[in-house]
């Protein structure tokens, strides 16, 4: 039986009232804009949400640790799911390409363990080494959030990397000891890139090989980011630009006289195909990420760089 | 005689909060992610009065979008409009039968959520999917399993949120 309900009236004007009140927050929100873009002290809004991810963080590292062996977990599942033949190959693969390139990255790791123990790698300047504490935001975003803030140095719209130039995103939100990672495999992510030969790169050390850099090379330059459609890849690539799979993806750093927001060299990874069509204008090339969002445990934030203006 | 508390009410829906900005993020695959604020907020605010309700799911809408890091008011308005269903729901329901139509409930303030949120990212100019491909693929598993969980969970949720008024005798 239902019960009398002598507040249905005032429970309608509430209603009414409140969805104007979150509508009205949802603009003020908007119309703060993304505090990374601004460089200036955030709005309110914005402000809470950086305040509860300070607050939380010590409850989000926790639950990190808590659910490492579950997400391991889910994987092995994942990959169990695939069945096929095909499928198992190349998981193998996968397998022994991600042992590859942990030894290498270890070997990397080691190298650059003592390096820092003579100083730090003279054309970027690093943040302190970030844990990563847990992934944040919603179905629609791919953002991490790290262990360190304006405290340490880190302001919004720096680049992230793993190892010493392997790009992983950048920073978006920043709170006195925590940050916000916009992953490169966001929606929201772009940057500018070039596709140069295996031959002219080394993504060990990040070196260019100063052919690169001669402006009478003309290497496929292009927009990296995450398609509607979903595919990682480089965009607005000319179809007469030299853009092979195999090749390697790199931040181009400037364009024209232009600076962008990474430094040039950071590596991205590989393209895994190109393609193009008579009718198109542009190359469709994907990619396929140096960086595993799952495997992250620990970034770098690269502060400053040498040529950086401002 | 069963009666509702407000203040166990609230403490339900602000834990789920909390779960929700601190555990869910590892348990979200691909479009799917699990909505305890939500499942929170129809299952507290059924037995309440309306204005209880509403003021209720605002409070734990607004919680989740402080909490979280999506556009704020999306979550207040996704509490609202669940309390709302709930708090219609709760007017029909049959004894015995609550769990089910919240369930119920439970998915369709789900998908709700996700219509408001997209709506809501397509209005503030980000990368929103093609609105066919989200609806079918992403929209309906997530009501659909979040249903599911609410029907899991409700019956718990309600014992929670429901506290038994002592008798006259024993006054």
């Amino acid at each position: 039986m239902g019960r009398k309900k002598s507040s249905a009236a005032s429970g309608l004007a509430a209603l009414s009232i409140l969805c104007v009140v979150s509508i009205a927050l949802f603009t003020v929100y908007v119309k703060e804009g993304d505090c990374a873009k601004e460089q200036v002290s955030c709005g309110p809004l914005h402000t809470v949400q950086l305040g509860a991810a300070e607050v939380l963080q010590p409850a989000r590292s926790v639950f990190a640790s808590l659910f490492e062996p579950l997400q391991r977990a889910s994987e092995s599942v994942q990959g169990a799911l695939d069945n096929g033949r095909e499928h198992r190959l190349e998981r193998q693969l996968r397998d022994s390409q991600a042992l590859a390139a942990e030894s290498s990255r270890l070997e990397r790791e080691n190298a650059h363990l003592r390096e820092l123990l003579k100083g730090q790698r003279s054309t970027y300047e690093y943040g302190p080494l970030a844990r990563v504490v847990a992934p944040v935001g919603d179905q629609f975003t791919q953002r991490i959030a790290i262990n360190v803030g304006t405290e340490d140095g880190v302001e919004p719209n720096m680049p992230v990397v793993i190892g010493e130039n392997t790009l992983v995103g950048r920073t978006t939100e920043v709170s006195k000891h925590t940050a916000q990672v916009m992953l490169i495999t966001d929606q929201m992510f772009a940057a500018g890139v070039r596709i140069i030969p295996p031959a002219k790169f080394d993504p060990a050390s990040g070196e260019l090989s100063p052919a690169v850099s001669a402006e009478n090379v003309s290497y496929g330059q292009g927009l990296l980011e995450t398609n509607l459609e979903g595919y990682f890849g480089v965009d607005l690539v000319s179809l007469s630009a030299r853009a092979e799979e195999g090749d390697y993806v790199v931040t181009s750093g400037r364009a024209g006289d232009k600076e962008l927001l990474f430094p040039p060299g950071l590596y991205v990874g590989k393209v895994e195909s190109v393609s193009s069509q008579d009718i198109e204008q542009f190359k469709k090339i994907v990619v396929d990420p140096a960086m595993s969002p799952q495997d992250l445990e620990a970034v770098r934030v690269v502060v400053d760089w040498a040529g950086r203006e401002g | 005689m069963e009666q509702a508390s407000v203040v166990r009410a609230a403490i339900v829906v602000a834990i789920a909060a909390l779960l929700d900005a601190v555990v869910v993020p590892y348990l979200t695959f691909g479009f799917f992610s699990p909505r305890l604020t939500l499942i929170a907020v129809v299952f507290a605010v059924a037995p309440l009065r309306d204005l209880q309700a509403v003021l209720l799911g605002f409070f734990g809408g607004i919680l989740l979008d402080a909490l979280g890091s999506d556009l704020f008011g999306v979550g207040a308005l996704g509490g609202l409009f669940a309390a709302m269903l709930a708090s219609r729901a709760s007017a029909v329901r049959r004894r015995g039968s609550e769990r089910v139509l919240l369930a119920q409930v439970a998915g369709l303030a789900v998908a709700g959520y996700d219509l408001l949120g997209y709506t809501a990212r397509w209005l503030a100019g980000l990368a929103v999917p093609q609105l066919g491909e989200y609806a079918v693929g992403g929209v309906l598993p997530d009501a659909l399993i979040n249903a599911l969980l609410a029907f899991l969970v409700g019956g718990w949720l309600l014992g929670v949120v429901n506290v038994k008024a002592p008798n006259g005798w024993e006054k």
